[in-house]
Order: C-alpha cells, then structure tokens, then sequence
C-alpha cells in the first residue's frame, strides 16, 4: 500500500507561542517539533506497512527549517519525504494548504493518506476534509481505530458521546486522534538511515500553483487581532454538605470524563 | 567528532533517549528503589529502540556506533533523572572489551544479547585487598584438564543480580609474578562455588552493590576472554569506555540537577522578585553550568579519541573527563540542594537522594586521587611515589 503521511512542523506547544507582528505563527522565537498528533499518524502507516507491505512517503509543507522535523519523521522508519518549500507560502490559509498539498499528492497517488486530526498550532482541523474534497477521495476523520482490508478501509470515528464505525475503500484519507496507538520512539538506526533518505524538494512551480494562490495574498481568511489566553481561574469547588459525593458525579459528568 | 560540534545524527539521538527518559524521570528511579524494585521498563524500552546496544559492532546485531553514541545514551538518561549504573558496565565495559579481544566464537556468543538488551553483565575486577591496586589482585584461575577453577574475592561489584555472568578479572595461576597479567573469565552468577552477598550503601539507586565469592569455580576453557597472556591491553580496553560512562552519567546527574534548580530559581519568590535573581544564587548556577559543559567536551574528546582508535591519548582525556565530571556533578547537585532550602533535603524533590550517588562518581570507578595521580605521572610527568 502507498501511504503518505502529512507532516506539519509547529512550535512547540510545551513551550511559550505567539503569533508574529503579521499574524501569522511565530516560528523564530519558539523551538518547531513536529506536530504531536502526526507523530501517530506516521505510527499508524508504520504498522500498515509493516502489516501489507508497502511505502510510506512524508508530506511536508513548510518552510527550510522543517527539513528538522522531517529528518525526524523519517527516523520513525518511512521511506522517503517530499518537502513543498517556497517563499510565497507564507501566510497560507487552511484553503490555500490544502490546495498546495492535493498538488502534492497527486504526484505521489497514494492509496492510503493520513495526517494528526489537528495541528497545536492552528486547531482547525479541516485540511484533511478540504483534501478529501479536492482529490475526490472518501475522509475517514478522527480516528481511535484503523483497521486495513485488502482496499477496504474501517475506522472508530471518535466522538464526543463515543465512537461511529465507518468504511470506505481506498483511495481514502484517514486523521488520527493520539488515542490510535503508541508511536515509537525513533531507533538508533532509523536516525542514523534518516539522512541517506530521500527527501523531494518541490516549489509551487513544480506544482502548477502560482504564488498569488497562496501566502496572505491569496488567503480567504485574514487574522485582525489576537488575544493572549486568559489565566487561569480556580476551578469548582465541592463542599461536602453531605451530597459531595454527587456534586463531584455531575462535575465530572459535564467533563464527560464519566 | 572533527568539530566541537556533535554530528547531527548524535544529537538526534540525545534528543530521542531524553524523550524516553523524561517519560519516567527521577520519582519512576527513585521510587523503583524505594520499593526495590528494578528499572525493568525503561531498561526495555531502551532496549527495544536500539539504545542500549548502539556501541556494539552491526553484524552482532548492535548499531555499529561508538563508545560516544553510548555515552550520550548514559547521559541523557541521566539528564532525564534515570542514571542507570548497568550501562556503564554491560555494554561498554563488558561489551567494548568482548568485541575488541574476544574469539570470533565469543563475539558470535556474547555480544547479540548485549546488542538487543536482552543480556545484562556485570564486572569483577576490585577486590578487598586490592582497591586501586589492581595488581594485587588476588583471585586466580588455575587449568585443570581443559577446564579452569577459579578461586578469590571480589568487592563492590555492580548489578550482579540483575546479570546472567560476571566478567571477572583475575590471573591464570602460573603468572604470579607480582606483575599484572590480568586475565578475564565470563562466570555464570549461577555456577557452583559462586556466592555473591549485598552490600548494605546509602546509595538510592535500583542497582545494587555485591561482594563476590569464588571458591573452586569450574569453568569451561572458552569462559576465558581473548588470550591467557593479553595483558593489560585488553583490559584497557574496558576501562577507557567505563571512564567515558562514568563521566557521561555524572555530567547527566549534573544537568539534571542543575535544570531542578534553574526551575526552582526562576519560580521560588521569598520577596518580590525570583530567587533566581539574586547573585548569591545565579552565579554559583552560571559557574557549575561552565564546568559541566567543561567536562562535557573533555569527555567527548575522550570518547572521539577512543573511536579513533587511540587509546592511549583517550585514557588521558578519559580521566581528566572523569574527574572533571564528577567534581561537576558533586558540586551541582550540593548547590541545587541549596538552592531549594529546606525542599532541598525532602525526598519528594529527588535531589537528596542523589547526594550519594555523585558522591559515588567522585570515587569510581577510578578514585579522584588516582585519576589526579595518573594526570600528574603521565600528563605533568611528575614522579610517583607508589
């Protein structure tokens, strides 16, 4: 099975963020990883391949200091990495990704496409939807389960009130929530192979995107203003006047963490 | 190394074990030893990705990397508040010297199990009546038929009940000149005539000390490491990668604790501003940070010098490293102790039980005194006086 999974480089989200004087994500003063839920995406093709065969390809969209983050994946044990680098990316909006990336794959027509379910630094979760869209493939979204059948695609689709089982058959995307499994930690072999790898470089050119496209010219949304997150509130407090017990139920119940 | 830079491929693995590592930090070391219990996890999980057998040749199944890969392996957990002892003495001591004199046979035997992880082996070589003088050693191997019986005592041996074999250093019975001829033998911790007891230390650690007891131990004519009449060389050998090791998880024990007290510094308000501050506090925290990247460097000089194959050059480096490492580490962790008052000496903060244990760095595997002694007989050649 081919498989390419999209990998996106962000801030560290352990780390302080903000955003830079053109409202874009501040990636100069912050140290970049990769995102954390794409690390159980690269798991999840890992397993398939190891599974039914096949090769797994790292998609990345980004600038030249992603080429760290890729270096990173590709330790994991993928096979190779197209990197998509140019200027006039800058700035892109989730539409614009999106448009970049479909380009992307179709050079690379993979059976199998799979990416985090969201990204901590944009949290919008819709490229994996928008890509479904314009490659014209079926969009397995948040996944706690994948399970491979020959072309036959079956996925626990995580909700809020619990899961969904839904099918389709390749060529599919599917994005995963950290609930999938346990990604592996890179070994000393797979980070002494990662740099004879190759890793494609591609510039809008290559793809047929011109750069009024993308970055903040041809964004469809535009940031106006940001706030720092407020801090934090004390959270409820139970006083036991003899029904603690249930006030602390029907607290973690709205949490839904019972 | 060629630079003063580590190769990216080093510093990616740093990255990968202080990732692991931190996953169970020092409450999962400390509290395995309260509990007496061992770093089963972490030493598996270690082992699965490859880390504990990066220094051993590829066709044995290892990484093919260097005494350097290892040491940052050791460091990093260390850094991550895990500094496991074994690693100093499986893979590097027993491994490095398995793989430069064993048999073909040997290698084929013994280091596989190193490689994965799976094996674990300690190593004998201090004993009561001859601490730093290894030429004292007194603990003999003598041929019957084709078998040797290994007779002696061992002292202060690490991790023996966590190993499947002790590689032992004694003489074969027919040397004893008085002159070293070391001679190093795989003993099965389950063979007949072999005892070994728990030392009783105020070392926090899941790694245990022992004293060992050979009496009559029959050993196969392969237990014997490489040739009868090596001499030191083979087990010089051993000792350049245990010196880098020691020096790698005392430099890790230093930036673990140096971090606690950068964290401690920057939070801690007693008035209105951070402790961290005030110069009393910061200086002594800048100057420690200074001679751990000091001892850092000496050792990863050592560790190039030794992938180099210049073994001599690397001894020197190596003790210089391992007693710039030890005197860091002692030092950050005194002053992370002090920084932190009186949460300094509660156990819930980690750091007073590691006072021992850097403690320890300062006295092995070689003594300050005898790592200075060497520095002024063979750098400052400066006559001796033993």
């Amino acid at each position: 099975m081919n498989i390419v999974v999209l990998v996106k480089q962000v801030p560290d989200s352990g780390a302080e963020r903000t955003l830079s004087a053109d409202f874009s994500v501040d990636r100069a003063s912050s140290s970049n990883v990769i995102n954390e839920m794409d690390e159980y995406a690269i798991e999840e093709a890992l397993k398939i391949k190891e599974a039914h065969g096949g090769e797994v390809t790292v998609l990345t969209v980004g600038p030249a200091g992603a080429t760290d983050s890729i270096r990173k994946a590709l330790s994991m044990g993928p096979d190779k990495a197209v990197h998509v680098q140019d200027d006039a990316l800058h700035g892109s909006c989730a539409v614009a990704t999106s448009k970049v990336l479909a380009a992307a794959l179709r050079t690379l027509s993979p059976d199998l496409i799979l990416s985090g379910a969201e990204s901590t630094d944009g949290r919008v979760q819709v490229v994996p939807h928008m890509l479904a869209e314009l490659l014209g493939v079926a969009a397995l979204t948040g996944a706690r389960k994948l399970t491979v059948d020959g072309s036959q695609l079956t996925v626990e689709r995580q909700t809020d009130e619990g899961y969904e089982v839904v099918t389709a058959a390749t060529p599919a995307i599917v994005s995963v929530w950290d609930t999938i499994n346990e990604p592996r930690y890179p070994s000393f072999k797979g980070i002494m192979a990662a740099k004879k790898k190759p890793v494609q470089a591609l510039t809008l050119g290559d793809l047929g995107i011109s750069g009024d496209e993308v970055g903040f010219a041809g964004a469809t949304s535009q940031v106006l203003e940001f706030n720092k997150r407020p801090a934090r509130t004390g959270g409820a407090k139970v006083v036991d006047e003899g029904n603690g017990g249930e006030q602390l139920v029907s607290y973690l119940a709205s949490e839904k963490f019972v | 190394m060629t630079s003063f830079v580590e190769s990216q491929e080093r510093r990616d693995l740093r990255a990968a074990v202080f990732q692991l590592g931190s996953r169970y930090g020092e409450s999962y070391f400390y509290s395995a030893a309260a509990r007496g219990a061992k770093t089963t996890e972490l030493w598996g999980e270690a082992a699965k990705a490859g880390y504990l057998g990066v220094s051993i040749p590829e066709e044995y199944g290892g990484g093919g990397g260097d005494i350097g890969d290892l040491a940052a392996v050791v460091e990093e957990l260390a850094t991550a508040g895990c500094p496991l002892l074994l690693l100093v003495v499986s893979p590097a001591i027993v491994g490095t010297i398995i793989a430069r004199s064993g048999t073909d046979e040997q290698r084929r035997r013994w280091l596989p199990g190193l490689a994965t992880g799976e094996a674990r082996y300690a190593f004998g070589i201090t004993e009561p009546d001859a601490g730093s003088n290894s030429h004292q050693i007194i603990t003999r191997a003598r041929r019957d038929g084709d078998d040797w019986i290994l007779n002696g005592r061992k002292t202060y041996i690490s991790g023996v009940d966590e190993a499947g074999h002790v590689l032992v250093v004694g003489r074969t019975e027919d040397a004893r000149t008085g002159k070293l001829k070391p001679a190093l033998f795989m003993v099965p911790t389950g063979a007949a005539g072999f005892e070994y007891q728990p030392i009783e230390t105020g070392l926090v650690s899941p790694e245990k000390q022992f004293s060992l007891f050979f009496d009559d131990v029959r050993l196969p004519a392969d237990a014997l490491v490489g040739r009868e009449d090596a001499g030191l060389d083979q087990l010089f050998a051993g000792l350049n990668p245990e010196r880098i090791m020691a020096a790698s998880q005392a430099t890790g024990t230093a930036r673990w604790a140096l971090r606690k007290a950068v964290d401690y510094a920057g939070q801690r308000k007693v008035w209105d501003t951070p402790i961290g501050a005030h110069q009393a506090i910061a200086h002594p925290l800048a100057q420690i940070h200074v001679e751990v990247e000091a001892a850092r460097l000496l050792t990863q000089k050592a560790a190039a010098l030794d992938a180099a194959g210049d073994l001599l050059a690397a001894g020197e480096a190596a003790n210089m490293a391992k007693y710039a490492a030890a005197e860091a580490a002692c030092k950050a962790v005194d002053q992370a102790i002090q920084t932190h008052g009186g949460n300094g000496l509660a156990t819930e903060y980690g750091l007073v039980q590691a006072l021992a244990n850097v403690r320890l760095s300062r006295i092995a595997p070689v003594s300050r005194e005898m790592a200075l002694n060497f520095i002024a007989q063979f750098s400052l050649k400066l006559p001796r006086s033993y």
